[in-house]
């Protein structure tokens, strides 16, 4: 994220307004992207839309709002950039990346607390014995909901992580399971 | 008129069968519940809870859905009164009354005023929204595929007149969402679009994904950025019901704004997001002493409050009568509503009666649900809203990582919603409202469908767009809101009233 520069001194520069300067390259990227991936479509006629048209469309319209952007930001003085977090945004995303690729063969017993300990890393607040006791409470708890209430097929414990700790963690839920239940 | 009384019987026996009634208890609580933590709007809420709802038959998922809609709605309400965070913009005015109300020990009036206003516009709106279904319906079959397509222009072109900031920005963020929207098979070549040879979209992009992404994981990164000390509320939370004066004073308030927010709320492209901005206008301008504005009064929470939950509802319409969605929240509803394997529509009425009527009973049963279930459990989300941030956003990463997983059972979805997390980031960084991009995806893919199917009945003639006097109609009322959205003094008066309250 090269972005996280503030906004430098305004009257040296061309570039009038940093913000809508960067939005319209932005534009401009996204335009790209959409349109190499319609490349190779056709167009078709009036009467029969071939299924390149409007991706292809749509791709020049947003270049155009991108050039636009870029050129008014040459012209107009505007707001600088905001300045980009790092810490932040990266470790949630790693946190989220973290639940994906463990989830399938680990189990939610692995990937819940994995995702939930890297994301609170995003905080320089975190305290780790909280966290990690967090982590764990959390993770029974979507565990016991999704898993047992609303039966949905979400791997929880496919390697048998939890060992020995199986046994006391189903009494644990029948347990809950019966004071819900008001047995 | 015995029409109308005989839907709304038939309505009522689906919806207070028991089954459904628990359905919508149900949905309310879980909604209020995740809508309450700060920085969870509607949209991340409904797009966390849609998998809960997967083991349910059609017409109880929707009553579930509806009841977290309005859950959500109001807990955003609750979060903005006790903590001055709003969880998504409608509720931004009520920070600026209702969070002043809070800190003078008047939180409880203000969340009871709150709830007891937007349950009398829930009220009326249902009665709207029951009464304009049949005659909008049986206007909808009029409609050919060149009038749907003008009409859905004229829904974005609304969204961008509403939108706030720039204009061209406005349109640009649509404009990516509809090209978004083109990623996958094209439906009528079979051909692979701007899937870069990956199989996981080739079915297209999930509108969860995106929602999620943009609205929960977005977000997420951008209130770890402002370390902003949440401000609890440690002042008494005082008596929830209003006193005969209070009630005076919002009566006016609340009828206005339940006018006011139900009208909006029936425009095309996010007009109900308006009704509250727009009541806390009109109500400064109608006060004695506009100078108390600001400072704690009761007007100023009763009519944006009713205006909200008013336009939340009557949005409904579109999509229910024209299969349109009117904003982002409703976008995202026809995903959950496909899922169910419902096309939102003019035929849901005449095909799926009890669907329909069931779904619209329900929504004054949730409202009632609302005021029964939050009153006495205020305490509760005091008290969970003082758990510290650095524990609660993770709690929500994992909790939108297990629903996002559950839409398909995809670990693949899951990194998509992590690219479209550092996409929403980016776009906001960039000044850009992330809201437009998701009616433009949802709008995008009926729109191409309509467009096609115009040109193929017209031969490959535009004329037919022109010819047609409602679609010409339509388009030249876009136009005219294009006019209007660059026009100098028109936009200053529109930015005048996204900031009146400051």
């Amino acid at each position: 994220m090269t972005e996280a520069r503030p906004d430098r001194g305004q009257s040296s520069s061309p570039i009038k307004s940093p913000l809508e300067f960067a939005g319209g390259l932005f534009l401009v990227g996204i335009a790209v992207v959409g349109y190499a991936g319609a490349f190779t479509l056709p167009f078709g006629q009036l009467s029969g839309i071939g299924s390149g048209l409007l991706p292809k469309v749509v791709a020049l319209l947003v270049a155009a709002f991108g050039v636009v952007l870029v050129l008014q930001s040459l012209v107009w003085a505007g707001q600088g950039l905001e300045r980009w977090a790092v810490r932040g945004p990266v470790m949630v995303l790693v946190s989220v990346l973290v639940f994906a690729f463990a989830i399938r063969s680990l189990g939610l017993v692995v990937a819940g607390p994995l995702c939930f300990l890297v994301a609170a890393m995003a905080d320089r607040d975190t305290r780790p014995v909280e966290a990690i006791v967090s982590a764990i409470v959390a993770t029974l708890a979507c565990g016991f909901l999704f898993k047992d209430l609303l039966n949905l097929p979400i791997p929880f414990d496919p390697v048998g992580v939890l060992g020995p700790l199986h046994g006391p963690y189903e009494g644990l839920k029948t347990a809950v399971k019966s004071l819900a239940l008001g047995h | 008129m015995v029409d109308l009384f005989n839907n709304l019987a038939l309505g009522m026996a689906v919806a207070l069968s028991l089954k459904n009634l628990f359905l919508c208890f149900l949905g309310c609580l879980i909604g209020t519940l995740i809508g309450v933590l700060p920085g969870v709007g509607p949209i991340a809420t409904i797009t966390m809870l849609l998998p809960i709802t997967f083991g349910i038959d059609p017409v109880g998922a929707l009553i579930m859905l509806a009841g977290i809609y309005y859950g959500a709605q109001y807990g955003g309400s609750t979060t903005a009164i006790l903590v001055n965070i709003p969880g998504e913009a409608t509720s931004v005015v009520t920070t600026l009354d209702g969070h002043q109300m809070a800190k003078q020990g008047r939180a409880g009036v203000a969340l009871g005023i709150a709830a007891i206003g937007s349950f009398i516009a829930g009220c009326v709106s249902t009665l709207v929204i029951a009464a304009l279904a049949a005659p909008l319906t049986r206007m909808a079959l009029l409609f050919g595929p060149a009038d749907y397509f003008a009409l859905m222009v004229l829904g974005l072109m609304f969204a961008v007149v509403l939108a706030r900031g720039s204009v061209l920005k406005a349109i640009a963020v649509i404009l990516v969402g509809i090209l978004l929207s083109t990623v996958g098979t094209d439906l009528e070549s079979g051909e692979e679009r701007l899937t870069f040879g990956w199989s996981e979209i080739a079915d297209g992009i999930d509108v969860a994904v995106i929602a999620m992404g943009m609205f929960g994981f977005a977000e997420i990164m951008r209130n770890l950025e402002t370390t902003q000390a949440r401000d609890v509320v440690h002042a008494a939370i005082g008596n929830l019901l209003p006193n005969r004066k209070d009630f005076g004073q919002s009566f006016w308030p609340i009828t206005r704004g339940t006018f006011l927010g139900g009208l909006l709320g029936l425009l095309p492209g996010n007009g109900a997001v308006l009704g509250p901005f727009a009541s806390y206008t009109l109500e400064k301008k109608l006060a004695d002493d506009p100078s108390r504005f600001g400072r704690g009064a009761i007007e100023g929470v009763a009519g944006p409050e009713s205006a909200n939950n008013a336009g939340a509802q009557t949005a409904f319409i579109p999509l229910l009568t024209l299969g349109i969605p009117p904003n982002a929240v409703m976008a995202l509803m026809v995903g959950a509503m496909t899922i169910h394997g419902i096309i939102p529509g003019p035929q849901i009425m005449t095909k799926q009666p009890n669907l329909f009527w069931g779904m619209i009973a329900s929504m004054w049963i949730g409202n009632l649900m609302l005021l029964v279930i939050n009153l006495p459990l205020i305490g509760l989300w005091v008290r969970f809203l003082k758990v510290p941030y650095r524990l609660m956003f993770p709690s929500i990463v994992v909790l939108c990582c297990i629903g996002i997983y559950s839409v398909n059972n995809s670990p693949f979805d899951v990194v998509m919603t992590a690219g479209f997390g550092l996409f929403g980031y980016a776009l906001v960084k960039f000044g850009f409202e992330p809201a437009p991009l998701l009616l433009g995806f949802v709008l995008g893919r009926l729109m191409e469908e309509k467009l096609r199917q115009a040109l193929v009945i017209s031969r490959g003639s535009f004329l037919t767009f022109v010819d047609r006097p409602l679609s010409a109609g339509l388009l030249a009322v876009s136009l005219v809101l294009v006019v209007i959205a660059v026009l100098p003094s028109i936009r200053k008066g529109r930015d005048e009233v996204f900031v009146g309250g400051d």
